[in-house]
């Protein structure tokens, strides 16, 4: 399936790291910033094709959790299995691979400001996948299509509103055919009224084989497309569960807490742990 | 290697002093004198200038910016060239050279100031000034306790490098013959014509301490100031 | 008080004719400034980038001691110092008329004069350069490498792909005004006798004594080169925004078919 993404020379390289299922494994992972902790020995498995939730306060370790997987951050102690291969001794040309093949969409968009929609989806095809600039235009006016914006091609990130640039993001780590996509925050950035454009776009991926793992603050999306729930608190994940029992009866007492503050913050108890 | 050393202790003192014992300012001291004089009447100048831009935006604005753009988009030289010819017939006196080339610097320095001054009050927070408007501040009081101080500290560092450079500009008073450090230099050389490479390195050294030196000194300054305001 | 000014006897005859070549010599000696300059420029961030340790030490050496030295100075030494220092068959060479010497416009290139202002121009500016365009690399956000390294990218191609070409967008107002500043530098040439246009105008005055008349063509001269320099700049600068937006009505054109 990835032949015709590979360039020759790519193909041929011994270490290379090409993403095939898509399962993603915490074995007692633990982050550092000099002597604060962020995470705490995290064990977390996330099986091929699954919608992963992370929800949590902010400073729980959240983007943290998922920057580690594809290395923009590296891991203190512990490790990270990606298709059942360690990755934080991944360094070069290996650590390149991973990253071709896992999509990142960050909370700023992050869409090269100096390029219109369009030649954002093609420069990786292009210069890091190798393929011929025919190619990459036909798929990246296929995924602008998929993702409602094939009038904005030829559009600069800063004609764009902020929901348009993150669904041209996202059509740009989608057209890497990534098996797993990383979500950090992906809508906390946007104004209300164009969450949803961006939220439905997420929701055509879910399920279609593709390993999502989402860190959100929109509690409708997890609850409706999310396959699991995991809530982080402190750098350690305190609660898992399938969404329609972590929303009804979540059972950690900072669970709880933060349900009530996020889904009732009108009401909810402002005493501090 | 000696030959060239000797070249530069023979000389030191009229390097460094020129004919200051004849009562004429001369060499190092005169750079340092023609950059201070400047610097009094460019910083002050420009500042106010720029306070006039800001407070009147209309054609006073676009008067200053076009004399600006008129007074930098010539080289230094030439505003040097134009004093030294309008300033005796405007004056009737006759003005020594240095006094010329020290006006000349003012000027075309000043209108720097005034941009980079404007550049920092732009950038300081819109809130700022709707705030003491607000309050009922006049456009005196506001730039005086408000933006003032809050531009002139953040565009400190862009005043540095124009006291840097104007140090380096007096050196072109080598070209009307004014005896600062460079013409002196220059006297030297062709006085004794087999040394120039010890001359010019001395004179670029010299230069290049008191640049390394005001910047230094600027800096610690700046650094104890924030200090001393916590 | 009344100034008398005679125009004629500045944009006629023998003073026309030096203008002109004055005019025509900052323009050649400029253009060669700029070229030396951008390429050491380019030379000098490489070995920044790539240079490790040592390689940075170096460029830091450069800045520091041609930023902090004025550009008079420096071409006295270049001049009257280190032209001696070449080899005596070469200075000879130059010293000599060659078919080749003389650059449209009747300009001399192949002379001391010319060949020391254009070296110490463009070393002095390569030390600008350099650091203009560090700042604009810097100042490209930081989300752009994160994006540009979470889809795989290598140094390399992230650096040619991505970071390069904001942060040429980014430096190219100041790269712009130091291009400016070398040409209206140029004039300190006239300090070792080189016949550009100040040197020009300050004939003209010892010649017929029309010092105003002659300092005001000479002032409208440089504003004018300077416009046009600007002007020639940004061009690609206008070009690239005017075809966006015909790109953009194109496209929407073909859309609403």
């Amino acid at each position: 399936m990835f032949a015709g993404l590979f360039s020759a020379s790519v193909a041929s390289a011994t270490e290379a790291f090409p993403v095939q299922a898509g399962t993603v494994e915490f074995r007692q992972v633990s982050k550092c910033y000099g002597n604060h902790p962020v995470l705490k020995q995290i064990d977390l498995q996330v099986r091929a094709g699954e919608v992963l939730a992370v929800c949590g306060p902010s400073g729980s370790g959240k983007s943290t959790l998922i920057r580690l997987i594809n290395q923009l951050e590296t891991v203190s102690g512990g490790e990270i299995y990606v298709d059942g291969k360690p990755t934080s001794t991944l360094k070069g040309k290996a650590l390149r691979d991973l990253r071709r093949h896992v999509g990142f969409v960050f909370q700023q968009f992050n869409l090269y400001a100096h390029l219109n929609a369009l030649d954002n989806i093609t420069l990786a095809l292009t210069k890091v996948h190798g393929q011929l600039p025919h190619e990459a235009q036909k798929t990246a006016l296929a995924l602008l299509e998929r993702v409602g914006l094939r009038d904005k091609a030829y559009h600069l990130p800063s004609q764009l509103s902020g929901g348009q640039q993150q669904r041209v993001a996202i059509a740009r780590t989608l057209a890497a055919k990534p098996h797993i996509i990383l979500f950090d925050e992906p809508t906390s950035a946007l104004d209300p009224e164009t969450i949803g454009e961006v939220l439905q776009v997420m929701r055509s991926l879910a399920h279609s084989g593709m390993t999502l793992i989402v860190v959100t603050h929109e509690m409708q999306f997890a609850r409706e497309i999310a396959d699991r729930v995991i809530f982080i608190d402190g750098g350690e994940i305190l609660e898992q569960a399938a969404p329609e029992q972590f929303f009804t009866a979540p059972q950690h007492p900072r669970a709880q807490r933060f349900l009530q503050k996020v889904l009732n913050p009108l009401h909810a108890e402002s005493r501090e742990p | 290697m000696i030959a060239n050393i000797t070249v530069i202790t023979d000389n030191l003192d009229y390097l460094l002093l020129g004919r200051t014992a004849q009562g004429e300012p001369g060499g190092v001291l005169l750079s340092v004198l023609m950059t201070l004089g400047a610097a009094l009447l460019a910083f002050p100048g420009g500042i106010a200038l720029a306070c006039l831009a800001w407070r009147f935006k209309g054609w006073p604005r676009r008067v200053l910016f076009a004399w600006a753009e008129i007074i930098r988009g010539i080289p230094l030289i030439f505003v040097i060239f134009w004093l030294w010819f309008l300033l005796p017939m405007l004056t009737g006196a006759d003005l020594p050279g240095a006094v010329t080339v020290t006006l000349a610097l003012a000027w075309f320095t000043s209108a720097s100031v005034m941009y980079s001054t404007l550049a920092a009050m732009g950038s300081l927070p819109k809130g700022q000034y709707e705030a003491a408007l607000a309050g009922g501040f006049s456009s005196v009081q506001l730039l005086r306790w408000v933006l003032l101080p809050q531009a002139l500290r953040n565009a400190l560092p862009s005043y540095v490098g124009l006291l840097i450079a104007l140090l380096k500009d007096t050196s072109l008073a080598f070209i009307v013959n004014v005896p600062e450090l460079t013409t002196v230099a220059g006297q030297v050389n062709n006085r004794v014509q087999v040394y120039p490479a010890a001359l010019f390195i001395f004179t670029g050294l010299v230069y290049y301490l008191l640049c390394t030196l005001l910047e230094h000194t600027v800096k610690r300054w700046q650094r104890r100031s924030l200090l001393a305001a916590k | 008080m009344h100034i008398h000014l005679d125009w004629a006897g500045v944009l006629t005859g023998q003073p026309a004719q030096w203008i002109l070549s004055g005019f025509l010599t900052t323009v050649w000696v400029t253009v060669a400034g700029i070229v030396l300059a951008t390429v050491l420029t380019v030379l000098l961030l490489a070995l920044r980038l790539a240079g490790g340790a040592v390689g940075r030490g170096v460029v830091a050496v450069w800045v520091s001691l041609f930023r902090n030295t004025p550009l008079l100075v420096q071409l006295l030494f270049w001049y009257f110092a280190a032209w001696n220092l070449l080899p005596l068959g070469f200075r000879q060479y130059v010293n000599d008329d060659h078919a080749f010497s003389i650059l449209p416009g009747d300009v001399w290139w192949f002379t001391p004069e010319f060949l020391s202002s254009a070296w110490a121009l463009g070393l002095f500016t390569a030390a600008f350069l350099v650091e203009e365009i560090q700042a604009g690399l810097h100042a490209v956000a930081k989300g752009q490498i994160e994006a540009a390294k979470s889809q795989g990218f290598s140094e390399l191609a992230l650096f040619r792909w991505v970071l390069l070409p904001q942060g040429l967008r980014n430096a190219w107002q100041p790269v712009v005004g130091q291009y400016l500043n070398l040409m209206k530098l140029s004039s300190l040439a006239t300090g070792i006798g080189f016949a550009e246009l100040t040197y020009q105008t300050r004939q003209i005055e010892s010649y017929n004594a029309h010092a105003l008349e002659a300092f005001a063509v000479g002032s409208v001269l440089y504003l004018l080169l300077g416009l046009v320099m600007s002007l020639l700049f940004n061009a690609p600068v206008w070009w690239r925004a005017a075809r966006q937006e015909r790109t953009l009505a194109r496209k929407e054109v073909q859309d609403d078919r």
